[in-house]
């Protein structure tokens, strides 16, 4: 089983945004079903880290490389990434009205079949499918008939975010801030729903502010984010010793009242 | 004044029916017009050359048309066919209550109300609602009994041949109470010209279901309206769809001449190559207490160019008047254009009000978001302006129409260049 061939590779990374610096330096290695957590204080880069690999406009890549199975992810359009393999659960998915969730959901897993040289699916095999991820995540059947997360409360959107990684099958799923605005509840449903899809191959970055996700969700590594960068990494005991002293200690880091929420 | 008026001016004084004085009336007002111009306000950014040019005719041959069909409809189809009332597609039995019938056979008393009734609802500011008056061929009188409830919608078809020149009139009264939905169509091959004028006189506490498709492209001259009265406790609700053509051009009227009347339009337009759809929409609060609420969007691709006017005006005693109204644009090309021209006229102090109209580009969020799930770019964007749309699809109550018309709009879409 073991694999040594890495899944993600990102060397020395330096990203900006609207000519700000806000990645500067960022390395790290994910091997297949690892699950890496990335921790930091507000304004480190967590987020900024998901767009940048995702390919979001006007997310500027200044230096460095990144490869996912060895392929170069810099050099693919969003849509490419995401064939890919590359997932990216939003903290703030997007409310898209009038495109309903089964129509959406279908055409992303068609693109994703299509680039694999696949048929499409048929929507009545789709249904099937949808419906029964739906009960995974504990979304009425209804849900898929609404607008993209229209209307949709936090949790339900992360449920739904939750429901595409499901029918999607990644490689690689990037969890932003997966645990804001959510309840212990809400929570709970969220990760069991990832643990159920950790395996052999597939990876995750889980982007969190707080050690709590990490409670239900245990990462085998953890780094912490901070000026851009990885100053600290170890294994899932460092997220405990970040609850128990916070950010405090880290270097030039923002004064405390900027740490909380 | 152009050919065009002249020669339909001379062709309507040769018509001498029940209608005579309505007509001679129309024609007068016809004789101080001034033909539009790119001065003329109402006109301004719809440019009457198709109608200057026109070769179209009134056309006596018997034509067999039938409207198309529509799936899980089952409606009482009232079909004009080159202008002619075609009552062979009339069903035999109409349900209780409903009345559908040509103004010259009626018995002299309905007639006398007809008459009287004719053209009071619909401006007389509209030019060829004027020509409408002067030339109707066949004017249809429908009337729906005080509290009937009309379960089967009503299907006003205008069906045009190659060439054909038709002028359709149609009015509908609704007793106080009576529920009933009106679906107004026009399907016209090239070459042809339409003038189509409906009349709803909504009596208290009635409620209206109203939808008009415009989905006639190409080299189609196309000029109607739909015109609404509505009394105490009224309702209506409107949903407009629209392609364009050489000149497409409705002008909806909306009359709040009763108190808590409540009026709901949804437009939606879809415009490519190089076709023209206009808009007007009025809407009077004459009265207090009334809802207006309007929501108009479109989508403007290549060199197409889209017209809207929305006006409300806000009389002085309409207090407690809450009105919306809203027009987005999302515009496909560079050369795409849109002429969006929101009005409200306000003389009443206690009332609540917005308008707003917007030109943009997609939702780039919305556009990020479906590309990390894999979605190409272009794909991304026609789903995009699709919902766009498809919001206001799902806001329409019939939902037999709403699946009929959400695939020819899909289709449309896909037809579409997208940049």
């Amino acid at each position: 089983m073991s694999n040594t061939k890495s899944l993600l590779t990102i060397k020395d990374l330096h990203a900006s945004v609207e000519e700000k610096q806000i990645i500067k330096g960022l390395s790290l290695d994910i091997k297949p079903g690892e699950v890496h957590a990335i921790m930091g204080p507000n304004g480190a880069g967590k987020s900024t880290l998901g767009y940048v690999l995702s390919g979001r406009d006007g997310y500027h890549v200044e230096s460095g490389s990144v490869t996912l199975n060895g392929d170069d992810l810099l050099a693919m359009e969003t849509e490419e990434r995401a064939r890919a393999g590359l997932f990216l659960a939003f903290q703030y998915p997007v409310e898209i009205p009038g495109v309903s969730n089964l129509e959406f959901l279908k055409a992303a897993v068609d693109a994703q079949r299509q680039a694999r040289g696949e048929d499409s699916i048929t929507s009545a095999d789709f249904l099937k499918e949808a419906k029964a991820a739906c009960k995974q995540v504990n979304l009425p059947v209804s849900f898929l008939k609404r607008g993209v997360n229209e209307g949709f409360s936090g949790g339900e959107k992360k449920r739904n975010e939750l429901m595409q990684m499901l029918l999607l099958k990644p490689k690689l799923c990037i969890l932003d801030e997966t645990d804001s605005g959510l309840d212990i509840d809400a929570l709970q449903v969220v990760a069991e729903g990832v643990n159920s899809q950790r395996s052999d191959d597939r990876s995750f970055i889980v982007v969190t502010h707080y050690q709590r996700l990490l409670d239900y969700i245990k990462p085998d590594f953890v780094h912490v984010l901070s000026g851009g960068k990885i100053v600290k990494s170890g294994d899932a005991s460092l997220a405990l010793e970040l609850e128990a002293q916070g950010y405090a200690w880290l270097q030039n880091e923002p004064a405390e009242d900027e740490l909380e929420g | 004044m152009s050919e065009w008026l002249e020669s339909a001016i001379a062709r309507a004084q040769g018509i001498n029916d029940w209608l005579a004085p309505k007509r001679a009336n129309a024609l007068d007002l016809l004789a101080n017009s001034q033909w539009p111009t790119r001065k003329t306000e109402a006109w301004r950014y719809t440019p009457l050359r198709p109608v200057e040019r026109t070769q179209a005719k009134v056309l006596t041959d018997e034509v067999n048309l039938k409207p198309i069909a529509i799936a899980d409809l089952s409606a009482i189809e009232l079909v004009f066919v080159n202008g002619k009332f075609d009552p062979s597609q009339l069903a035999d039995m109409l349900p209780d209550g409903v009345s559908i019938a040509l103004g010259r056979d009626l018995d002299s008393t309905k007639q006398t109300d007809a008459l009287n009734a004719f053209s009071t609802i619909k401006p007389q500011r509209h030019l060829f609602g004027l020509v409408n008056d002067a030339l109707a061929q066949d004017v249809v009188i429908v009337t729906v009994a005080e509290g009937v409830d009309i379960a089967q919608p009503i299907r006003i078809s205008s069906l045009l041949s190659l060439g054909a020149e038709s002028h359709t009139r149609v009015q509908v009264s609704l007793g106080a109470g009576a529920r009933l939905t009106v679906i107004e169509d026009v399907q016209a091959q090239g070459d042809s010209l339409n003038t189509a004028f409906v009349e709803y006189n909504v009596a208290a506490k009635a409620h209206l279901e109203h939808y008009r498709f415009a989905l006639q492209t190409g080299t189609n001259v196309a000029i109607g309206g739909s015109h609404f009265n509505l009394h105490d406790h009224a309702k209506m609700h409107s949903s407009i769809v629209a392609f364009g053509s050489d000149l497409s051009r409705l002008d909806t009227d909306i009359i709040h001449a009763g108190e808590y009347a409540d009026a709901k339009l949804n437009a939606m337009y879809l415009l490519d190559n190089k076709e023209l759809f206009d808009l007007h929409a009025t809407v009077e609060h004459a009265m207090a207490n009334g809802t207006t609420q309007e929501n108009v969007r479109g989508i403007v691709a290549d060199r197409a160019r889209a017209v809207f006017n929305g006006r409300i005006h806000i009389h002085r005693d309409a207090q407690k008047t809450s009105a919306e109204l809203n027009n987005r644009n999302l515009l496909m090309s560079d050369k795409a254009e849109i002429n969006t021209k929101p009005e409200l006229e306000i003389y009443a102090d206690d009332v609540k009000c917005a308008h707003g109209a917007t030109v943009a580009e997609i939702d780039k969020q919305a556009l990020y978001y479906l590309e990390t799930r894999g979605i190409s770019r272009s794909k991304a964007q026609v789903m995009l302006n699709f919902g766009f749309i498809n919001e206001l699809i799902d806001l329409m109550p019939n939902a037999a129409l709403a699946e009929w018309v959400r695939p020819i709009i899909r289709e449309r879409f896909a037809q579409m260049d997208v940049e």
